[in-house]
């Protein structure tokens, strides 16, 4: 018999118009391993609270079809009755601890269930063993890591005995090596054969080793496939990426090298598949391959009217019109250097966080800046941007220094993780204003108009900032960091804990504005994103500059990635020394293999 | 929360039952309230720091608290009312201060001081309870021994993790605002605070809705009580504790009688 079966469902939240998803089917057996796959839109997310019943008793919403947990109806059955049933792990780890320690937190479900004393320590024991954390009972979740935490939110879903895990995006708030550690564990977890899975996940290069089945739903939320991982993937991959789902990256980089001859046949999914594909067959006829550094020397942009036709799109299906003209004496004064940092020693408290940082940007670069945790890419990015302000003529932008200048914002915008932090006033043109609050009224209003219409906020002029869509909130606070003039862009982990879609979409602004000339500087743990999109990127190690350079570069050098604490991006561990086909050696970019547009 | 300092031998304050640390001394603090006089304040802030220094765990914070704190506390109020008191109502005959045509009675610092011992000695009474309950075993204890709902209490639980969470975000909160450019001055210092809260409560609403879910998708309410592995219980030495307390503190009042009746 299965464990859940999900019948034509059919789910509208309070307030919205349509239903997403809209027909879903798909049964779970017991210890099996199903991966939800659907565009952005679909209602992936929606779909796993009904599957323990918090849609509809917590969260309201209309429920159409049915879903049935182990014979129990869950639209009709109380969600603690449901919880003994599926266990859920969500996105936030911090968003679902609730004591004060490891062990309080695991035992929390079992003395919901009214389990004797006894009984609730075996349970948390065991949960606590599997997920590697019964050393840690005594310690405060705080005291772990964020892929610590999330383990202990498995522990917990573990130790209420449901043999049906839910877990939707279990990966999107951590660091990479928070990432490795989740799915290690539940790489255990399946392998023990006693729970089935049921995943949500952007992140498939690594899922996608220990699942068994995967359904689709397309852009309204209607179950397309459902079946073998392996079978459909290398069937309907082409069919799926159109459609927006994401695939595994050797997976998209295996679909462009067939258009560019290589047989690649079965379709790999993860990157020892590539590898070993590519391996197994000779060089395809046309190798010629644009390499990463050679393709990015570009002629530096002037910001200004230059891109009007090629910027038409973004990824992001919002259009995004070019920054209007600046002014000319602005633009006769583009510096050499955006930002020059010279001899930045920093401390925070008693600790040295950077020292003797030295590096230049220049004009209409894309700086990726990586680095383990406690490198410190978040100081280095504060002090370059005036948040917190750094010795004095340690950091220039814009040829003034960062420690004295009064009219900062004017040079260089920052843009924080969460939006909703930056926003000061109540309607979206105020916010807008207020970074213009020095210049006359007139003035000032033709810029805010300008803005609103490039950044496709000119309906919402009026509307509080706080009741904007995600989207729309980060569109907003670029905007306002872009607004008083700044040519330099300085952003703090900005797809951290935000699902694939609206990564994607700010990824594609950022290009964007990057290509009209904005110089843009960013923080990140996401490899893949800034391998893609900087064109050069600065390492840090423990406060140093361990590397500086070309993307495709750094990223070449697989021992200086490993002595930082990084991951090497997925194209990488595929395409890093390949024998019989050094064409395709240190390629990292999607973009810079063969095949064209993917 | 913070983890129990290795150092110093389990006290025994904080063996004993939240309930019967934070009720007891009530009665006394509620009429510390309406006493004028110097030596009854006196005599209950030593009451209440013999309590402490013997039955609390010292780490760094209780030493700050009952060394720097309360006499600062102290001190700030006495000067602060001596200056305030309205000279027309008090006697002239000791004069400690005259700057030209302003003098500062020794009545009013007496009247200063007065005040300041009598709120330091209800602060101190209060963290009897305060420097020796950690915020989980007062939310146990009131789910056990007064039977509120643990689905109250445990939810207050929870709450505690939101405050350093809270921290952390105003933190960010304000550098965010500061990158955004700032008026200076006092005025404009208050509309900043009022800025950092539609940020903060947006999140903290946010916050709270997903650890809802959380605490519903792990059962949390199924039955009408819990397993509970923390037993805060109330003892023989609670007891004894309550009336040694009250006994001791309607001992201090009838010796100093404060209210001349």
């Amino acid at each position: 018999m299965s464990l859940l079966q999900v019948q034509d469902l059919a789910v509208r939240h309070d307030g919205e118009i349509v239903f997403a998803p809209a027909c879903a089917s798909f049964t779970v057996s017991p210890g099996e391993v199903v991966l939800l796959l659907g565009p952005s839109g679909s209602g992936k997310s929606t779909l796993a609270l009904t599957l323990n019943g918090l849609i509809p008793h917590d969260v309201e919403a209309e429920v159409r079809g049915s879903v049935t947990v182990g014979g129990m109806d869950a639209a009709s059955t109380p969600v603690a009755r449901l919880a003994t049933r599926v266990g859920m792990v969500f996105q936030d780890p911090d968003a679902q601890l609730v004591t004060g320690t490891v062990l309080d937190e695991v035992a929390f479900g079992p003395e919901n269930l009214r389990r004797p004393v006894s009984e609730v320590l075996a349970r948390s024991e065991d949960a606590l063993r599997r997920v590697g954390l019964w050393e840690r009972r005594d310690d405060s979740p705080d005291a772990l890591s964020g892929g610590g935490r999330q383990r202990l939110a498995i522990a917990a879903a573990l130790a209420l005995g449901s043999p049906l895990l839910v877990l939707d995006e279990p990966t999107a708030n951590l660091d990479p090596h928070g990432v490795d550690e989740v799915y290690a564990t539940l790489a255990e977890i399946v392998a023990a054969g006693d729970r089935a899975v049921v995943l949500v996940e952007h992140n498939l290069d690594q899922a996608i080793g220990f699942v068994d089945r995967v359904v689709v739903m397309d852009a309204v939320g209607r179950t397309i496939a459902e079946g073998p991982a392996a079978d459909i993937l290398r069937a309907r991959a082409a069919e799926l990426h159109e459609l927006g789902v994401w695939l595994p990256t050797a997976t998209l980089a295996a679909l462009r090298l067939r258009r560019a001859g290589y047989a690649l046949d079965p379709l790999p999914l993860t990157p020892e598949e590539l590898r070993s594909a590519l391996e197994g067959e000779p060089p395809a006829v046309p190798p010629v391959v644009e390499r990463g550094p050679k393709a990015r020397v570009e002629t530096p942009r002037h910001p200004g009217f230059d891109s009007v036709t090629s910027l038409a799109r973004g990824a992001t299906g919002v259009d995004i019109p070019p920054l209007a003209p600046r002014a000319p004496e602005a633009r006769d004064e583009t510096p050499e250097v955006a930002v020059a940092v010279r001899h930045l020693t920093l401390r925070r408290g008693k600790a040295e966080v950077l020292h003797d940082v030295r590096l230049d940007i220049h004009p209409g670069e894309f700086v990726a800046v990586v680095g383990a945790n406690g490198a410190g890419k978040t100081s280095l990015l504060h002090a370059i941007a005036g948040v917190v302000r750094p010795p004095r003529g340690t950091v220039s932008v814009g040829g003034a220094d960062v420690a004295r200048a009064r009219d900062l914002t004017n040079r260089i915008g920052f843009v924080f993780q969460n939006p909703e932090h930056q926003f000061v006033t109540h309607t979206v043109r105020d916010e807008l204003a207020y970074g213009l609050r020095h210049l006359p009224a007139d003035e000032a209003d033709v810029r805010v108009d300008d803005v609103l219409h490039r950044f496709g906020l000119a309906d919402r002029a009026d509307v509080h900032p706080f009741l904007l869509s995600g989207g729309q909130k980060r569109r907003l606070s670029v905007g306002t960091a872009l607004v008083a003039g700044a040519p330099v862009l300085a952003l703090d982990e900005p797809t951290f804990g935000q699902d694939r879609a609206r990564a994607d979409e700010l990824l594609g602004l950022l290009t964007d504005l990057n290509r009209d000339g904005t110089t843009v500087i960013v923080v990140t743990h996401d490899m893949q994103l800034v391998a893609e999109h900087a064109s050069r990127t600065i390492l840090l190690d423990d406060g140093r500059v361990l590397a500086d350079g070309p993307t495709s570069a750094v990223f070449a050098d697989d021992e200086l990635i490993a002595r930082a604490g990084l991951r090497p991006p997925p194209l990488r561990a595929a395409l890093g020394g390949l024998a019989r086909h050094p064409e395709l050696d240190g390629v990292v970019r999607l973009a810079d293999l063969p095949g064209g547009r993917a | 929360m913070t983890a129990v300092p290795a150092a110093g031998p389990a006290r025994f304050l904080h063996g004993l039952n939240p309930l019967a640390k934070l009720l007891t001394p009530l009665p006394a603090m509620l009429l510390l309230i309406f006493v004028r006089d110097l030596a009854t304040p006196l005599a209950f802030l030593v009451l209440a720091y013999a309590l402490l220094l013997a039955g609390a765990r010292i780490t760094a914070r209780t030493l700050v608290m009952l060394l720097v704190v309360v006499p600062a506390l102290v001190a700030i109020m006495t000067v602060g009312f001596a200056l305030w008191t309205d000279p027309a109502g008090i006697a002239h005959d000791v004069v400690v201060l005259r700057i030209g045509d302003w003098t500062l009675y020794g009545a009013a610092v007496l009247i200063g001081l007065a005040t300041g011992l009598r709120l330091a000695s209800i602060v101190a009474l209060a963290l009897i309870a305060g420097l020796t309950t950690t915020g989980q075993d007062l939310a146990r204890s009131l789910v056990q021994q007064l039977r509120v709902p643990y689905r109250v209490g445990y939810t207050a639980i929870a709450a505690f993790r939101f405050v350093p969470r809270f921290r952390r975000e105003l933190e960010v909160i304000r550098q965010a605002h500061r990158v955004r450019g700032q008026a200076r001055g006092p005025l404009a210092a208050l509309g900043r605070g009022f800025g950092y809260t539609v940020p903060l409560l947006a999140g903290a609403i946010r916050h709270a809705e997903r650890v809802a879910l959380a605490m519903d998708a792990r059962a949390f309410g199924a039955y009408p009580d819990r397993t509970e592995r923390h037993e805060v219980p109330f003892r023989t030495r609670d007891t004894v504790f309550i009336v040694l307390l009250l006994a001791a503190s309607a001992a201090l009042f009838a010796v100093f009688w404060p209210w001349g009746l």
